[in-house]
């Protein structure tokens, strides 16, 4: 695992996450807690896929196909991403 | 043209000398520049690799093909052939879950002493073997002297040295039109894994029927996001370019998913004529292509998007034609068609540029294995869209009871006898007799059971379901498909859900509706609600009692990796109490039977918040 990712980071991936998954699982955003695990909401393969999908256009980074399995809550998935120097805020202002 | 050779292996040369740097493939990356294989340079590579295999022993035998997406598969494909070895494409193994048990399935069915890889999964493919106690098998990595080529956009073909030399050693097999060309795998169960035998004559046979259904030329370019191990991927995408001499522009089914707007895309690119896949790709790309992604597109060169390999659903090829509409699709472009591993691939097919038939039946009819056209007095149809025209096989409608061919009009077990009809499942005697050589009463023998069920009205083929998976219940012909579909219908939480529908005997057949549910605020009593709406959905329009209705989480209903419903698993994680249902009714003489579910007991229903 990471270490100490910069939390300052985290908060708008949080959100950027959270708006991504709740369009795949067809909940409302504020119904998915970062500590569950997202397989609990129903998350397949497919939605997996899409979500590498749109996390490479958004941020640039290249993700394993695993990641939302080795990383399976909104909160692990920040965590990573921030670590990787995914920056949701600075994206959201372009 | 193409029907004077004796093998495939023969075409490949052929083809080779007479295009040379022409591309035989181009394969998209992820990341990178496209991958680009010539004819030449997959002869060159396949003569290699014949040499080495040669070495190994690999004459005759069965040759495993474990490899990532991309053009080392064609070589290796090839280079097996050119061996005179038996080609037996299948996925990399992973390293857990059904991928890795199905392949070591088929590694244990197949024998194989040789295994083909990629330099990146070498390490691993041998540790797998070693696990798996083959550790005898050999592993040859088949990239190793041709990296620098293949990351090269272009100019892929000047070769090494070595390579340059092991090819000019090789001698060609002297392979006929009876000799195996490669094992297909279907996508049969995880423990008994099938190999379907293609010999040459088959091969070749059934390209020649693909050109005749689709009305292919060299002029033909082909598009594909589909496994190369896959049936439809390997005869239709990857081997039927080859065999006309022309171009496949590939990409992983890993990237089609993540982007699907990359497949289109790539149709416009490069001008592609022909390609396609199972129905949930082309809901996929109605879904998650956005309007910025469609304005992008240009599919005016799309000549037959091919649908197949499951039912083709009416209002899919619908809503994918409106959508990409202004994108310069053209709604005669779908093309339905019908085939399997047994036969090949391809069976029937439209006529390139009509719009695929469409037949509304009376759905009551069609329960009692009657395929009538629905007048102004049924109260209830099914509208069937139709898989084309049979035009190089033998076909008969047939009782699967009795053995003896159904008068038209009805709905019966496919059989089928040609060139294109397959030798038989490897190393299993008894189910090939029972599959390929079946005698129909007063007409003879070797005929093949599809074990799918349909009609022919017209001229043209329907396929009704699966024979193994109907359900019979009070006389009456059920297909799950069919009730599936239905239990979607009944509200938006279940639309979106995948549906199991199998019988259990608890004293009489009972249908058990498993189904997945999205409905993150329903309480015990919504459940409930809907449970009730399933039950008098399935009383009401299919005539059979629905006693037992599981609601499921999203992503419990299991499919094979194209995509079919796994009843038959369903049915026994079912019996063995290991689904979690958010919300169940079950009849009081199945709940004796599930064992090990720690249900409360007298319960007619029972919840589970989350």
């Amino acid at each position: 695992m990471t270490s100490s990712p910069p939390r300052r980071l985290q908060a708008p991936l949080h959100q950027w996450l959270t708006a991504h998954l709740a369009v795949y699982l067809d909940r409302l955003p504020e119904s998915i807690d970062p500590t569950v695990p997202l397989a609990t909401y129903g998350m397949d393969s497919v939605c997996a896929l899409s979500l590498c999908g749109d996390i490479e256009e958004e941020f640039g980074l290249a993700v394993d196909p695993s990641l939302a399995w080795d990383h399976p809550t909104v909160g692990e998935l920040a965590a990573h991403l921030a670590a990787r120097g995914a920056d949701a805020a600075h994206r959201w202002q372009r | 043209m193409t029907t004077a050779f004796t093998s495939f292996t023969e075409l490949i040369q052929v083809r080779a000398a007479e295009l040379g740097d022409a591309d035989a493939q181009i394969f998209l990356r992820d990341r990178g520049g496209p991958q680009h294989l010539s004819y030449a340079a997959l002869d060159r590579r396949a003569r290699a690799l014949a040499v080495r295999l040669r070495e190994h022993g690999a004459h005759g035998q069965p040759v495993l093909l474990l490899y990532p997406p991309g053009p080392d598969f064609l070589v290796a494909f090839a280079g097996c052939l050119y061996a005179g070895a038996v080609a037996v494409p299948a996925p990399l193994p992973g390293d857990r879950g059904e991928r890795l048990q199905r392949v070591s399935g088929i590694l244990k069915d197949t024998g194989a002493r040789v295994v083909l890889t990629d330099c990146e999964h070498a390490a691993d493919t041998s540790l797998w073997l070693a696990v798996s106690g083959r550790g005898e098998t050999v592993c040859l990595a088949t990239d190793t002297d041709t990296d620098t080529d293949t990351d090269t956009d272009s100019g892929t073909d000047s070769g090494t040295d070595s390579e340059g030399a092991a090819a000019g050693a090789w001698t060609a097999p002297r392979t006929g039109p009876d000799d195996l060309a490669f094992l297909q795998y279907t996508s049969g169960s995880t423990s008994r894994p099938r190999g379907v035998m293609v010999s040459h004559r088959n091969l070749l046979a059934n390209q020649d029927a693909l050109r005749r259904l689709l009305d292919t030329s060299p002029q033909d370019r082909f598009s594909s996001w589909l496994p190369h191990y896959h049936d439809m991927g390997l005869i239709a995408h990857v081997l039927h370019p080859l065999w006309l001499g022309t171009l496949s522009v590939q990409l992983s089914s890993l990237s089609f998913i993540k982007r699907p707007a990359s497949w289109l895309r790539s149709i416009g690119t490069y001008g592609l004529t022909v390609g396609g896949g199972p129905n949930f790709g082309y809901d996929l790309c109605t879904r998650r292509v956005t309007d910025a992604q469609l304005a992008e597109l240009d599919l005016s060169s799309w000549r037959l998007a091919l649908c197949g390999a499951e039912p083709v659903r009416a209002r899919t090829l619908d809503a994918f034609a409106r959508r990409f509409a202004p994108a310069g699709l053209r709604a005669r472009s779908l093309y339905p068609g019908y085939g399997l591993a047994e036969a090949t691939l391809a069976v029937s097919g439209g006529e390139p540029g009509r719009p695929a038939g469409r037949l509304t039946v009376d759905a009551v009819a069609l329960e009692q294995d009657e395929l009538r056209p629905a007048s102004a007095t049924t109260t209830i149809t099914r509208t069937l869209v139709g898989c084309g025209r049979v035009l190089d096989f033998d076909l008969r409608i047939v009782d699967p009871v009795t053995g003896r061919e159904l008068p038209g009009g009805h709905v019966g077990e496919i059989w089928l006898r040609g060139d294109s009809v397959a030798q038989g499942y490897w190393r299993q005697p008894l189910e090939t007799a029972h599959t390929f050589h079946a005698q129909l009463a007063g007409h003879g023998g070797g005929f093949l059971r599809t074990g799918d069920l349909g009609a022919v009205h017209d001229g043209e083929l329907y396929i009704t379901g699966r024979s193994k998976e109907v359900i019979i219940l009070n006389g009456r012909n059920i297909y799950p498909q069919d009730v599936e579909w239905a239990v979607r219908e009944v509200s938006t939480a279940l639309g979106a859900g995948h549906g199991a529908v199998f019988t259990v005997d608890a004293g009489r057949e009972q249908l058990v509706v498993v189904h997945e549910i999205r409905a993150p605020h329903a309480d015990e009593e919504r459940l409930g609600a809907l449970a009730g709406r399933v039950q008098t959905l399935v009383g009401q329009h299919f005539d059979v009692p629905a006693g037992n209705v599981v609601l499921v989480r999203p992503g419990t209903v299991r499919r094979t990796t194209s995509g079919k419903i796994q009843r038959t698993l369903m049915r026994s994680l079912f019996l063995r109490g290991e689904l979690t249902a958010l919300h169940e009714v079950l009849d009081p003489a199945v709940r004796a039977l599930v064992t090990g579910a720690g249900l409360p007991s007298g319960d007619a229903a029972r919840s589970l918040s989350w």
